[in-house]
């Protein structure tokens, strides 16, 4: 088939989960001899175009801006647009694919001007992202969110959680919607490391447990309160030590937020890595945590357990999915330090356990989410749409 | 500064705008004036403003024939896309 994906976030512009499942999806398909053209953002540094293990990559130019976020959006979703136009008259797509609301009207519109079936992965909603919908940008993002799953033939989400979600909220057929979960690539952490130097690399000495966060610093990750657990688990632990890696609007909150616990010399925030950089500190990780308050999937989780690095998860969304509790790691209360502490404090106590679970997860990451099984059964949607 | 319900620091505000108007690499930089016209902030302001960024390295200054022109850098492009990711 002929796929025209349509994602703001792609590689090197990687912010959430968004850039690495297109990139994860694009890379499958075009093993399967699929053509892939992903339409996305130009990102300084990165070509206009470049082949990337066949997925034909293309990154428009926003040529005009509007300090409003929202005004921005429907500027690049008009550039996007002319690009989906004039590498049609070459390429005559079959489908095209939009992820989430952002680049929404760009898939819409080419839709109906092109005359093909429209295809949508929701990966969150607005109401679950900022728990409800407090002024008019949000009303007008879950507006446009309600349009996405209204105009596309087909809807893919990443969890059942987000089926309920959206059925509930945007009353949608369960018809309509397929769950097609992420995957890992588990290649990334086959090679050998030396934890030890990796961990002396971030300032940890090897007989230190290395607590990890990895994700955007918003509310929706919940990452205040592993902070406000730190103290339970250093009454516990006194040789860990905490590691937040990633960036977000929340960050000076949260470093406040550290050094009000008494031990920010304990809690390091690193900031954005490189990709290879956060593979090395997964896999030299003794506990990742994941305390979201609202995850539709949880991709870092997979990524953990892929790695063997034992998980505690907070007991919601796509998350409880994933994790299945004491078999492929410790699933705690949302919003509940002393439940974060408890699952942190049980992992670091018991090696034997921690072992157990991390040879389960592997296997589990393994045998249900690998991107070959998840690009062949897009495809089958794919095919459900053209048939519409 | 309000971001769908919760307060966001002034700073990042300002860094949201200059993503939004496209002042994201060197050739695309803009001057202190600029930067107030498009975001209505007074020069004072936006220039306090601009120096938390630079501290944080979400903004460089560059200058060109002796004028100031700043722009965001990569980390700063990531800080502002995580708001509405």
């Amino acid at each position: 088939m002929k796929i025209c994906m349509l994602t703001w976030e792609f590689p090197p512009r990687i912010v959430g989960g968004i850039a690495r499942h297109c990139l994860g999806l694009a890379k499958a398909l075009a093993k399967q001899n699929h053509e892939v053209h992903v339409v996305t953002l130009d990102f300084p540094g990165a070509p206009a175009f470049e082949d990337l293990e066949g997925v034909k990559v293309h990154r428009t130019k926003t040529d005009l801006g509007h300090p409003n976020f929202i005004t921005w959006t429907f500027i690049f979703n008009h550039f996007m647009e002319k690009k989906v136009a004039t590498l049609n008259q070459d390429v005559g797509f079959d489908v095209i694919h939009v992820h989430d609301w952002l680049t929404g009207p760009a898939g819409i519109a080419s839709k109906h001007y092109l005359n093909k079936p429209l295809v949508s992965t929701v990966h969150s909603t607005e109401i679950g992202r900022v728990q409800g919908l407090h002024n008019a940008d949000s009303y007008l993002i879950d507006g446009l969110e309600w349009w996405l799953t209204y105009e596309a033939g087909k809807l893919i989400v990443v969890s059942e959680s987000l089926t309920w979600e959206l059925q509930r909220h945007f009353q949608l057929p369960p018809e309509k919607i397929v769950v097609i979960p992420n995957a890992v690539d588990a290649t990334k952490y086959k090679g050998e490391i030396d934890r030890e130097a990796v961990k002396r690399r971030f300032g940890i000495e090897p007989f230190e447990n290395l607590v990890l966060f990895v994700g955007r610093l918003v509310p929706q990750k919940g990452v205040e309160y592993l902070i406000n657990a730190v103290p339970q688990i250093i009454r516990r632990h006194n040789e860990a030590k905490f590691i937040i890696t990633g960036d977000g609007w929340s960050k000076y909150y949260l470093e406040n937020l550290a050094r009000s616990t008494g031990y920010d010399d304990r809690i390091r925030f690193l900031g954005f890595i490189s990709d290879s950089e956060l593979v090395t500190l997964t896999m030299s990780a003794d506990v990742l945590v994941v305390p979201s308050i609202y995850e539709p999937f949880g991709i870092v989780a997979l990524e953990g357990m892929a790695a063997g690095v034992p998980i505690v998860a907070v007991n919601v969304g796509g998350l409880a999915e994933i994790v299945e509790h004491d078999r492929t790691g410790v699933l705690v209360y949302p919003k509940n330090p002393e439940s974060i502490a408890w699952g942190v404090n049980r992992v670091l106590a018991d090696p034997g356990y921690s072992q157990s679970m991390i040879q389960n997860a592997k296997k589990k990451v393994q045998e249900v989410y690998s991107w070959k099984a998840v690009a062949q059964r897009t495809i089958e949607v794919y095919e459900d749409a053209c048939r519409r | 500064m309000d971001l769908r319900g919760q307060s966001i620091p002034d700073e990042l505000y300002l860094l949201c705008a200059l993503h939004n108007i496209g002042a994201t690499s060197s050739d695309r930089s803009l001057t202190l004036e600029e930067i107030s016209r498009w975001t209505a902030n007074e020069p004072e302001k936006a220039r306090e403003n601009l120096e938390k960024l630079m501290r944080t390295n979400y903004v460089i200054v560059n200058f060109n024939e002796g004028v100031e022109r700043f722009h965001i850098t990569t980390d700063g492009i990531r800080k502002v896309l995580s708001m509405y990711s």
